[in-house]
């Protein structure tokens, strides 16, 4: 298609990401006072090129394309994108387009990283239930990533509050209460899909190497991170530690599986490609 | 089959002529009724409110006799014999549109952008339908301006904001919460503004209200006009629990809440948002305990400054709207079954 490669559409999706971080410089300078369609047709756009990105990537590879660290990561980028285009449809959550594409952007640029985009000597995910068990995960570290982006916005307007601006008041933004149950929602849903994520994965080791446990960097990070998810979720539900300190956690806990995921995965000798 | 309107509100009569002009809600079927077998028109909504009564009619005569006749009906039911001017106006398509359209959005209502219109305008347009004198062109006209409606007050500020500090409050109180329908208001003082600032949260669906006074007599009074219940001066700390929005206006000369006395109440709650307002002069409240994780104060200088700040937004929003109304009329007339005819305001009594 127009002779681009994946990685070219890819590069012009995290394009079209950056002009809508630098529109929403704007929004925010506006206090979010009018509705958002141009930010989210922007990310529409964006969207859309990274689609036929995975898309060509994945028919090139003959099967889903989650097959290294680039492919992960563009994998986590759509989820979030996606989620956000389910969540625009509602006029007041537009306005987490602006919260989500300099996150786009980041972890877009991040992704581009040529070392990233390394094939082994052996495909990652030779197998179905490997596969279902990497985009599995993949999915709920996007959920974790909207939840985050949403527990962004939490704390803006919640700053705003307390700091009687009047811009939280004019802003077109759902109420402080909406987007704490959001973000609940969402690492809620990201948590099940960890799970289920792992528990796909253990079948695959079962099954490849005789037990469904094996010491590997990455399984006992993924297994940390699913303790910090729910221990968050935990603490929330049963101790009332809601509001800016959740926030806060799903924020810092979104941060910690970006910046240790590839780190981690480099360890491992069953993800390392 | 146009759309046509005639009508009086309160930007050209006095409350003397509207209310002569008024129609009763029971007599309505009945005037419906009178309007559609004069053969005046195939459809007909009448709209009869404080502030306006509007005739809205579709019918296959031509706009200028239709309006005319219309004029008439409307002096004839009320056997009203004087001379008018132009406190009556009449419009034809597609300014008769626009004007139900911004009738719809709050936008000709004497409070800038006020909702209560809307459903007014919807008991009307439920009334004739249920009489079945309405078809295809008014249901067509009321639906899209419903919509329009909707459309403006989620994608504008017209609504938004306010001109009172009683609605500064349901502002504040639904920036904060998700839904006010389940929410418990607690009064404490039971002063005008307060009494004003809980009306604004219970027209807005807050359900659940307590009112504390030092006087219990006066705080079961104001309960009993408020719907809610009355709790001891001494004691409405017991009710923390369950409250999220407070309300306070006493004339006390210190702080009636501070902090050492929140902080426990707070964690009773386990950190639910909580909204206090204090409208109180001297304070009420201590300022120290906005620094409370998921407690928001807000006294009345910051609500005047939002009341202020929000008409003034209201006033920029305008053009907004009228842009969008336009637009709707536009596509509402760009599409119909037949009969739509591009008009001009007809100067009745001029």
């Amino acid at each position: 298609m127009l002779g681009l490669s994946d990685r070219n559409f890819f590069l012009l999706a995290v394009l079209v990401y950056g002009a809508s971080a630098v529109y929403s410089i704007f929004l925010w300078r506006k206090g979010f006072r009018e509705d958002n369609r141009v930010n989210y047709l922007l990310l529409l756009l964006g969207l859309g090129l990274h689609t036929i990105a995975m898309a060509k990537r994945g028919f090139s590879l003959a099967k889903c394309p989650v097959n290294n660290l680039y492919e992960a990561t563009i994998f986590v980028t759509w989820t979030i994108a996606a989620t956000y285009m389910v969540a625009g449809l509602w006029p007041r959550f537009r306005f987490l387009g602006a919260f989500a594409s300099p996150v786009l952007l980041a972890i877009g640029v991040f992704a581009l990283m040529p070392k990233l985009d390394m094939h082994g000597p052996k495909p990652q995910f030779a197998h179905g239930l490997a596969s279902l068990h990497a985009s599995t995960i993949l999915l709920a570290y996007g959920a974790f990533g909207l939840g985050s982006v949403a527990a962004f916005m939490y704390l803006t307007q919640e700053r705003d509050l307390k700091h009687r601006r009047l811009r939280a008041v004019f802003a077109l933004l759902p109420p402080i209460q909406r987007l704490e149950a959001v973000t609940g929602r969402l690492l809620t849903g990201g948590l099940v899909l960890l799970t289920v994520g792992l528990v796909m994965g253990a079948l695959w080791l079962k099954r490849e190497k005789g037990a469904y446990f094996q010491p590997d960097f990455k399984i006992y990070w993924s297994l940390f991170v699913w303790c910090v998810y729910l221990g968050l979720l935990v603490l929330r539900w049963r101790f009332a530690q809601g509001g800016r300190r959740f926030a806060w956690g799903a924020i810092g806990s979104f941060c910690f599986v970006i910046l240790t995921f590839w780190g981690f995965n480099m360890l491992s000798d069953i993800h390392r490609p | 089959m146009p759309v046509v309107a005639v009508g009086l509100s309160h930007h050209t009569s006095p409350v003397e002529l509207r209310e002569r002009l008024a129609f009763a809600e029971p007599t309505l079927p009945e005037a419906l009724q009178k309007l559609r077998s004069s053969t005046l028109s195939d459809e007909a909504v009448i709209l009869s409110t404080c502030n306006r009564v509007e005739l809205y009619v579709a019918g296959a005569r031509d706009p200028a006799a239709t309006l005319t006749a219309l004029r008439q009906f409307l002096l004839d039911w009320h056997s009203f014999r004087d001379p008018l001017g132009s406190e009556l106006y009449s419009y034809a398509e597609p300014e008769s549109l626009e004007h139900l359209f911004k009738v719809a959005c709050g936008l000709d209502s004497m409070v800038l952008g006020e909702t209560e219109i809307l459903g007014q305008l919807k008991r009307a347009y439920d009334l004739a339908l249920q009489h079945q004198h309405t078809g295809k062109r008014l249901n067509k006209a009321f639906q899209r301006a419903f919509n329009v409606a909707k459309q403006i007050r989620t994608e504008t500020n017209i609504q938004r904001g306010t001109v009172s500090v009683g609605s500064a409050a349901v502002e504040l109180a639904q920036t904060i919460f998700t839904s006010l329908s389940d929410r418990t208001v607690m009064v404490i003082g039971a002063g005008d503004t307060s009494e004003k600032t809980a009306r604004a949260l219970l027209s807005r669906g807050a359900q659940h209200i307590l009112v504390t006074n030092r006087s219990f007599d006066r705080a079961a009074a104001l309960a009993a006009e408020l719907g809610g219940r009355a709790v001891a001066f001494d004691g409405w700390a017991e009710e923390f629990a369950a409250v999220d929005i407070v309300i306070s206006s006493t004339s006390a000369p210190g702080y009636v809440l501070d902090r050492a006395r929140l902080e426990p109440l707070v964690r009773l709650r386990r950190h639910r948002p909580l909204l206090l307002i204090d409208i109180a002069v001297p304070r009420d409240i201590d300022p120290e305990v906005n620094r409370l994780d998921g407690v928001y104060l807000y006294n009345i200088d910051d609500l005047q400054t939002i009341a202020a700040d929000a008409l003034r937004q209201r006033q920029e929003e305008i053009a907004r709207c009228e842009t969008i109304i336009r637009e709707k009329v536009k596509a509402l007339l760009a599409a119909p079954p037949a009969g739509f005819l591009s008009g001009s305001k007809l100067a009745f009594g001029s």
